[in-house]
């Protein structure tokens, strides 16, 4: 996706971003985080850690208040209105509240994002098919998005999010409302697309799908980078419990000493 | 998908969902077209039987004495410079004479003892038919009063001036009802286009996210309301042409439509009809989307 022409490894890059929104309220401060091309990264944090924000940020939707933001060597505040248009086509977005527009049907849903991209009429209805079908909801595909309980309409949004085949995908809590199975389908998903090359960043809670030994994982509190857990063959600092309680208690400690040096975590949860 | 059938297909799928809006907007319009093409459509006839009158108009200039053929080209070439003119004839004291006895048929005897040369010489002026030289009659009128020789000039002067009068109410009407179909037709085309806007922000907003140009928003909207204005200009001129046809049959044998041939509109008058619908229609929709799209 690199549209400057260099080629450069890093999809995302946020250089001390700082996201404040009035009155004085700091969503994120002074962050700083790579994320390579062809990576996936969790992003953990208790809610109101700044997740769903720094999301946004790097899909142009916010625009830091101070710091720089980068996705595929573009400085976002920069970026010409058209640009960003053709690079959001290149990014898929699983909202938390999933966006879906009520009076469509799933199949339409999950066109939409293939839809402003020109895609053939033929490539639309064969992707929108295999995704609801890796996502068991074939059943589903004439259904009006309001019809859809929660589990459903999570998936269409993720549907919709991997459909044109994006560089980077961006999901804020993706498994949210489903059960282990449905996490399981969506997860597979999500890991096929990254074993094809796609850079994935998913913002959630649940635990059971970013314990995996390869995962990196970045832990957000009050805004700020507590702790970053690299691949497991590269993780070489000091371990500390992994838990979002612990992360908490660290994170004011962070606060009190008013440094945002991020602390590094080992996945077994044994604290240094 | 090309840009082409994206625009087509969004386009469709709008009209659909909100097809209400649209009826409406199709009413207003196609009423907007039938007020000022009905204007129109009497203002180009009213002019077209003035044309028809004026085969009789002319203006009779008498001459105290027989022009000899020098005077006669003398007052071609005066009559010419002051104005176009279809045809001018000299008619002899003798000449006059004859026509009136023609014109008194079997009472012609009544001319028998009253000498022939008793009628003055005159010149016959036919105007050039158009409204304008209808216009400039009167001020003709009183240039060939002023020319050597002439003791009086007549033309229909009253009627002329009503007609004049009329055709000068009309052509502001025409006017007015053109300008009410600009603004109707451009206001109720944003309007409607700017409610459909506000009750889609949560598809324009989805749109914007997955990275939609700012082409493939606007243009089903442009295209939607080039289509309104079609339809709707459409609609206007056949009610106004099966209004025509109701006219012309209901009043058929009247004394007035003996009189005069009314005609509907020729074909390239209805394409700049629908034609300037539909440019006004794609503007409204256009000038709705650009304010929307540049929050």
């Amino acid at each position: 996706m690199d549209t400057t022409g260099n080629n450069n490894q890093v999809m995302v890059d946020l250089t001390r971003v700082t996201r404040t929104f009035p009155p004085d309220v700091q969503a994120l401060v002074d962050v700083s985080l790579q994320v390579n091309r062809g990576e996936l990264l969790f992003l953990t944090g208790m809610s109101g850690a700044g997740k769903t924000t720094l999301l946004r940020l790097i899909s142009g939707i916010e625009k830091p208040t101070k710091g720089y933001v980068e996705v595929s060597g573009m400085d976002l505040s920069k970026i010409s209105r058209a640009r960003l248009q053709k690079l959001r086509r290149l990014i898929g977005v699983a909202y938390q509240d999933f966006k879906l527009l009520p009076e469509r049907t799933v199949a339409q849903n999950i066109a939409v994002s293939m839809e402003v991209a020109y895609r053939s009429r033929l490539f639309i209805r064969k992707q929108t098919r295999d995704l609801l079908a890796q996502l068991h909801i074939v059943d589903k595909h004439n259904t009006r998005a309001d019809k859809l309980s929660r589990g459903e309409q999570q998936r269409v949004a993720l549907a919709r999010a991997v459909a044109n085949k994006p560089d980077l995908i961006l999901a804020d809590e993706p498994t949210g409302n489903l059960d282990a199975e449905s996490t399981e389908l969506v997860m597979d998903l999500f890991h096929r697309c990254n074993e094809s090359g796609t850079t994935i960043l998913i913002a959630t809670h649940d635990s059971s799908i970013y314990n995996r030994p390869d995962s990196r994982i970045v832990t957000l509190d009050c805004g700020r980078i507590v702790a970053t857990k690299q691949d497991a063959d590269k993780d070489t600092s000091e371990p500390v419990q992994y838990g979002p309680e612990t992360l908490f208690t660290d994170c004011l400690k962070l606060l009190d000493k008013d440094t945002s040096e991020p602390v590094q975590y080992e996945p077994d949860g044994e604290e240094s | 998908m090309n840009f082409l059938f994206a625009v087509f297909s969004q386009a469709g799928r709008n009209l659909l969902q909100t097809w209400r809006t649209q009826i409406l907007s199709l009413m207003t319009i196609t009423l907007s077209v039938l007020i000022f093409s009905f204007f129109y459509l009497v203002y180009t006839n009213a002019l077209q039987a003035g044309e028809q009158l004026g085969d009789d108009l002319r203006l009779i200039v008498y001459l105290d004495e027989e022009a000899v053929p020098a005077l006669q080209e003398q007052y071609r070439e005066k009559i010419l410079k002051f104005d176009r003119v279809e045809r001018i004839e000299f008619i002899s004291s003798l000449q006059a004479f004859n026509r009136f006895k023609d014109q008194l048929d079997e009472d012609q005897d009544i001319l028998a003892d009253i000498p022939q040369d008793f009628l003055p010489p005159s010149i016959e002026v036919y105007p050039v038919r158009s409204l304008d030289a209808l216009s400039r009659i009167k001020r003709f009128s009183d240039y060939l009063q002023t020319l050597p020789g002439v003791i009086k000039v007549q033309y229909g002067r009253e009627w002329v001036e009503r007609f004049y009068t009329f055709i000068e109410l009309l052509r502001i009407v025409v006017i007015l009802s053109g300008s009410l179909l600009v603004l109707t037709t451009t206001f109720m085309m944003a309007h409607s286009i700017r409610l459909t806007l506000f009750t889609r922000q949560k598809e324009l907003e989805l749109l914007h996210l997955v990275g939609a140009s700012n082409s493939y928003i606007r243009m089903p909207f442009f295209l939607e309301g080039g289509l309104l204005g079609l339809f709707g200009s459409l609609a206007g001129i056949a009610a106004l042409y099966l209004l025509f046809n109701w006219t012309q049959l209901r009043f058929a044998g009247s004394a007035l439509l003996g009189m005069f041939s009314f005609n509907f509109f020729p074909l390239p008058v209805i394409a700049m009809i629908i034609a300037m619908a539909i440019i006004l229609c794609a503007c409204g929709s256009f000038s709705s989307t650009r304010k929307i799209l540049s929050r």
